[in-house]
């Protein structure tokens, strides 16, 4: 079992807010992915979860029992750290038996549990070695080892991956999901990297500036992110996002802005102040004048393409739009000159509106009320 | 037909060697001698004032002379190593230093790891404070050293006599009693010492990424089981060159004390081998008698440092 409650946890540095009265459920055996940019908050309030740091206010329970006020060493939690922290003293084997020896642990279970836990990460020929004698890759191993030994309530990792190279990262990743999964236990994991994010997670908490701005499965935050920063933070390359003016006309609701015109739908709305954001891959390019540049429904950008980038699997070419650049992705056989003027067009699904002041996402709800006014912080049509 | 595309090394490869080899070329001759020039100074300086001296020694303690410019000096073998081995005084010296050493150890490694221990739980500014308040000792003179603990000790007048005769334990005067003068002199010297072991203890500790003691307490260690079972360890290259210091300089830390307070007595209960070395020396003007302590010395504590150097060799973590 392995059930996280936050409550309204906050911790401050002096005069800095590092955390930001973030409140998360974290159910028995999610892998949930603390998520955001250097300096949001994600480490700090890891290491509260570890006990490592005592937050300035909130609660946290563990199955149902308050932690807060607990010693890191009775939370029965494990944790891979960033430096992995391996004891440089100690062979491998000891790292690994440190968990248990500390807990006075009988001889026999110890060397039962390092040979287990060796062969689950596939490190039992390094373990007379000393940390200083192993790769980056054998020692995140170690590391993930040392957590796996005990059987904990809950994993914590701090950007494990950080210091492999890329290749490694990829295969690591992969190996770390299907551990989640054949151990079905509770991880929470702090990272930077949207792809680990994506690809590892059950559930991703994504923090900005010490507070939580979106929780969800990897496809709520990639598919309808909650706020502007969602949208830009989600992604590769970025999100476009442009300001433009929300209205109706001829009973249809339309989002204006210099060069960007966009039909969405029946209905009626007052005038609102948004923000327009469309991923560039839901960006079509097309020559003025041809047929699909005309579309009855969804956004049409006219421009003028300042670059194209060849990114391999396809390029991104950059159009100037009003006085927005927009990135659009398209393959690669399509020739673009700069200096072309050409028309991008997205689809109604494809556009994602939010509120300008807010920044928070805006939903349409069809029946009445048909815009509904909500309080400052928190629109109605925000999810 | 398949025709094998070129890697761009061949031509690329070819280009750089040309390139930089022609400067590098005519720059090699001077460059050959150029940084034997730059540790000139420094090997100038140990063989001015360490080796050729100890060359010097070396030849003084085969020797017989009293240090007069006019008088000869004449060869006699090994016989001033047989005459200083067979000397009670350096029995005594020898027995006094080893204990000073071990005084020492106590009071420069083992009680700066219990003070730095404590003072991590003082946080932020308050604990600079504190190790500066301790390590200010180290930088007073022993001159004035000596003097301040005279008059602290003085029979008569001294706070500490008075405050022990308040106490109903009247103590004398600790600097002419045979069973007192060793003491004091450990407790002046140790009061200098304390601070340079503190900061070489402080240091240490800096010096250990606190992610291990965080790692061992999520692991479940006791505050006690990480500083035996990480901490220390991870302290032991600090330690051992700590050791190694004391045990090579607190020789040289107790003489000007030695020399200020008690001039090695009363009886030589409170002299140490250097102090003897210089009476042979410079109070007997017996050259080789003096230089042939010096050598047996400087062997010894040779072979001791040796020791520590591979000890601390193998106890030395990198720390990644």
């Amino acid at each position: 079992m392995g059930r996280l409650v936050l409550s309204q946890l906050s911790r401050s540095f002096k005069d800095v807010t590092a955390v930001d009265n973030i409140s998360l459920v974290v159910e028995d055996g999610d892998f949930l992915v603390l998520l955001g940019p250097s300096g949001c908050g994600k480490t700090t309030l890891l290491r509260m979860i570890a006990g490592l740091l005592e937050p300035t206010s909130g609660t946290l329970e563990l199955d149902g029992l308050d932690i807060t006020d607990l010693p890191s060493r009775h939370r029965d939690l494990a944790m891979v750290f960033q430096s992995y922290a391996l004891y440089p003293h100690l062979s491998v084997a000891k790292n690994l038996a440190f968990p248990l020896t500390v807990r006075r642990t009988n001889r026999h279970d110890v060397s039962r549990r390092v040979a287990e836990v060796a062969d689950m990460v596939d490190i039992a020929h390094l373990l007379e070695r000393k940390p200083r004698e192993l790769s980056g890759g054998q020692r995140q191993r170690v590391a993930v080892a040392r957590a796996l030994v005990r059987e904990p309530k809950a994993f914590l990792m701090d950007e494990p991956l950080s210091n492999l190279d890329a290749k490694l990262r990829t295969a690591t990743r992969q190996e770390l999901a299907a551990l989640h999964r054949r151990l079905g236990a509770t991880f929470v994991y702090v990272t930077h990297d949207q792809v680990e994010a994506m690809t590892m997670a059950t559930k991703i908490a994504l923090l900005n500036g010490g507070r939580l701005e979106q929780v969800g499965t990897p496809d709520e935050l990639y598919d309808r992110p909650a706020s502007v920063f969602a949208a830009g933070f989600m992604g590769s390359p970025a999100t476009n996002l442009l300001d433009a003016r929300l209205s109706s006309s001829n009973g249809a609701i339309t989002v204006m802005a210099p060069g960007v015109e966009a039909v969405l739908w029946e209905g009626e709305t007052p005038e609102r102040e948004i923000v327009l954001g469309i991923r560039p891959e839901h960006l079509s390019l097309h020559a003025p004048g041809s047929v699909a540049a005309a579309p009855t429904s969804g956004a049409a950008l006219r421009g003028v393409v300042e670059l194209c980038e060849n990114l391999g699997r396809e390029q991104l070419v950059h159009c100037r739009v009003g006085a927005h650049r927009i990135g659009v992705t398209c393959p690669r056989e399509q020739r673009w000159e700069e200096g072309a003027v050409v028309v991008l067009g997205a689809s109604t699904e494809h556009l994602h509106l939010f509120d300008r002041a807010t920044g928070r996402r805006l939903e349409w709800r069809a029946e009445p009320p048909l815009t509904q006014h909500a309080a400052p912080n928190e629109p109605a049509l925000s999810v | 037909m398949f025709t094998e595309v070129q890697g761009p090394t061949t031509t690329a490869a070819a280009a750089v060697v040309v390139g930089p080899a022609g400067p590098r070329a005519r720059r090699r001759p001077r460059s050959a001698w150029l940084p034997y020039l730059y540790i000139l100074p420094a090997v100038a300086l140990l063989l001015v004032w360490t080796y050729w001296p100890l060359v010097q020694t070396a030849g003084l303690s085969l020797q017989d002379w009293n240090l007069i410019p006019t008088k000869p000096k004449t060869f006699v073998g090994v016989e001033k190593y047989q005459k200083v081995l067979s000397l009670p005084e350096l029995h005594q010296a020898l027995a006094n230093t080893v204990a000073y050493i071990l005084a020492f150890l106590g009071i420069s490694v083992a009680l700066p790891v219990l003070f730095a221990l404590l003072s991590r739980r003082v946080q932020g500014r308050a604990r600079t404070f504190y190790q500066a308040l301790i390590f200010v000792p180290f930088l007073v003179t022993p001159v004035a050293t000596s003097a301040v603990w005279r008059w602290l000790f003085a029979p008569e007048s001294g706070t500490i006599p008075a405050i022990a005769t308040t106490l109903g334990t009247p103590m004398g005067n600790i600097f002419r009693d045979p069973d007192s003068s060793m003491l004091s002199i450990v407790v002046i010297v140790g009061w200098q010492m304390l601070g340079f072991g503190v900061l070489v203890v402080s240091a240490g500790l800096a010096g250990i990424s606190p992610d291990y003691s965080a790692a061992a307490s999520i692991d479940g260690a006791s505050q006690r089981q990480i500083t035996w079972r990480i901490v220390l360890p991870l302290l032991s290259p600090s330690l051992v060159f700590l050791a190694l210091m004391t045990i090579l300089l607190s020789a040289q830390w107790t003489y000007p004390i030695i020399d200020l307070v008690t001039q090695g007595g009363p009886g030589n209960s409170s002299t140490n081998i250097y102090y003897l070395l210089y009476q042979f020396g410079f109070r007997n003007f017996d050259a080789g008698l003096s230089s042939a302590a010096g050598m047996l010395f400087f062997a010894g504590f040779g072979i001791v440092a040796v020791i520590f150097v591979e000890l601390s060799e193998k106890l030395s973590f990198h720390d990644n």
